[in-house]
């Protein structure tokens, strides 16, 4: 059994957390393209989505994420300073800001939202945050505890994964590294 | 801050209290400062009340006095009909919450705001036309078509009828019955019209003055060509406002705010708590997906809907795609401004302002904008805040 599919649910009873991860492709996605050369070993659970910029994500884009069965929606970008367009970081960070208080109203834990600033050197960055990012997911449960049967793929109680509309096959994933895969929203 | 009648006895009869906004639009008119005046007359009964664009005195003699079961709303329809004061200027009587909306669509470039004129007009809240007649039948015990007039005062709803009688009941009492204000009328803060050009109202009009003067507040300098229109033709005279009127205008506006608070209160604590999402879905999926409530919201000022994509909400389900309200909540609260017009035309009964207000007063603190207040502060989400080095 390759590791892709130990990491992948295979099994119904053990949940394994589906973290959406929006990656800027100057920046971060470089970053952990880093930690795929270096073979460094992080959880395969990140379903990585590649944008141009992190200015380029509408935060409707994270809410759909949620709705599609993710548990954590994780927004990686530039640092500030480093944004190849400038500025897109700073419109991603009020845009974040403003969606943690709108997760919040709208009754799912703003902790699911997850947004960090990795560079293209950092793969060690990289694999810390994905260890810590999946302690966390496993810590605030599947989405359906927050969202109910309005996440597609999961039953309301949480017992049934694997479904989720972005889930991907384990032979989409090679050797667990984080090649892009295109997922069925958008 | 002024106590203010119409000279003109017409006038004075047929306005609410002294008929000084009647007499201040038909001066503005006269002295061309505005094409016209976007007004509210009465229809059939006190229970019908639609805009209606006055370009005559005759008009706007026609359309004086007030009407509390007509919850209209004007900032969209100066939007939609009048092409957003784009080459036309024109005075319209607000309350708050119009005065709020016409700011925010300015905002959005929908309207010019030089162009317009508002004058403002206390509001303690406006009632629903069916339930009202209901209530009236129900509670007053009397034929909702023979009253004549209807006021809330001193925290009762006073309604006078065809032979001259008065009847009152606490507004307490009957909203704790369902009926009264609307519920979006309940949680207002905003009862004073203070973001619009003149702020008037019969709050705070004391002693020999009270229900035949109007208090006038000039907020800026429109306000005052305004006013200084109408005394310059002798339309209306003004007089001080005692200090004891202002005293008294700040308490009952302090009442208001302080019921509207505790009314915020127990209408939110619906949906809070555990299971937030699914206990605001157990409303919202009601829904039959007819998209009245995108066509009146004065903030949905979008050309092209972003719901409208399938990838996004897809067609043909019904209820439709959480992401319909999701988008639709995410876009239009941290402008709303509680006009209520959402919840009243939706067909299925979501309170959808109850929704849309308890979402827009939670992220308001983050987000540090008050809606429709100022005329100069950016909308969230428009430009960069800070700059992090």
């Amino acid at each position: 059994m390759s590791q892709a599919e130990e990491g992948m649910v295979t099994d119904a009873r053990q949940w394994e957390p589906h973290i959406l991860t929006f990656c800027c492709n100057w920046c971060s996605y470089a970053g952990a393209d880093g930690a795929g050369v270096a073979r460094m070993q992080y959880p395969p659970n990140a379903r990585v989505i590649r944008v141009m910029c992190t200015g380029r994500i509408n935060p409707l884009f994270i809410v759909k994420g949620f709705l599609s069965g993710a548990d954590m929606v994780m927004v990686l970008g530039c640092h500030f300073g480093d944004c190849h367009y400038l500025k897109g970081n700073y419109t991603c960070d009020m845009r974040m800001t403003y969606l943690k208080a709108y997760l919040q109203a709208i009754g799912i834990n703003p902790d699911r939202l997850y947004w960090d600033q990795i560079s293209a050197s950092e793969g060690i960055k990289f694999t810390e945050t994905m260890h810590k990012i999946v302690a966390k997911a496993k810590a605030l449960g599947p989405i359906a505890n927050d969202v109910g049967a309005h996440a597609k793929g999961v039953h309301a109680d949480g017992s049934q994964q694997g479904t989720a509309a972005f889930d991907v096959q384990a032979n989409d994933v090679q050797d667990g590294s984080t090649d892009a895969v295109t997922p069925d929203i958008f | 801050m002024y106590y203010g009648r119409a000279t003109d006895q017409t006038i004075q009869k047929r306005g609410e209290c002294g008929g000084v906004i009647t007499a201040v639009l038909i001066a503005a008119l006269e002295h061309k400062l505005i094409d016209g005046a976007l007004v509210v007359k009465r229809g059939e009964s006190i229970y019908d009340g639609a805009p209606f664009f006055a370009t005559t005195r005759e008009e706007l003699i026609e359309a004086a006095g007030s009407l509390h079961c007509a919850p209209t709303l004007s900032a969209k329809w100066i939007k939609n009909n009048l092409s957003g004061a784009r080459d036309m200027r024109i005075a319209v009587t607000c309350k708050p919450c119009d005065a709020r909306a016409i700011i925010e669509l300015s905002k959005r470039n929908q309207i010019n705001l030089d162009n317009v004129y508002m004058v403002g007009v206390n509001c303690g809240g406006t009632m629903r036309p069916e339930p009202a007649r209901e209530m009236f039948r129900q509670f007053y015990e009397i034929d909702p078509d023979d009253v004549v007039k209807e006021e809330i005062a001193k925290g009762k709803l006073i309604v006078v009828t065809k032979d001259g009688q008065h009847k009152e009941l606490s507004i307490d009492t009957l909203e704790a019955e369902g009926y009264g204000r609307r519920t979006n009328c309940q949680r207002c803060e905003y009862n004073i019209p203070r973001m619009a050009d003149l702020a008037c109202g019969n709050w705070g009009v004391i002693g020999d003055d009270a229900g035949q003067a109007t208090f006038i507040e000039v907020r800026t300098e429109k306000g005052q060509k305004l006013l200084d229109a109408a005394t310059s033709s002798r339309a209306v005279t003004l007089t001080d406002a005692p200090p004891e009127g202002i005293a008294l205008r700040e308490k009952l506006d302090a009442i208001m705010v302080k019921m509207a608070r505790k009314a915020m209160a127990t209408q939110f604590a619906q949906f809070d708590g555990e299971h937030k999402f699914e206990r605001l879905f157990a409303q919202l999926d009601k829904c039959n997906g007819c998209r009245d409530c995108i066509d009146v919201c004065p903030i949905c000022s979008c050309v092209e809907c972003f719901t409208n994509q399938e990838l996004v909400v897809p067609k043909d389900t019904l209820p439709p795609d959480p992401m319909f309200h999701l988008t639709r909540l995410m876009h239009v609260s941290p402008s709303c401004v509680n006009c209520g017009q959402c919840e009243d035309v939706c067909p299925v009964e979501i309170p959808l302002a109850t929704i849309t207000h308890m979402v827009q007063s939670s992220v308001q603190e983050t987000l540090g904008y008050v809606p429709g207040q100022s005329t100069t502060d950016a909308i969230p989400l428009s430009k960069i805040a800070e700059v992090k080095a």
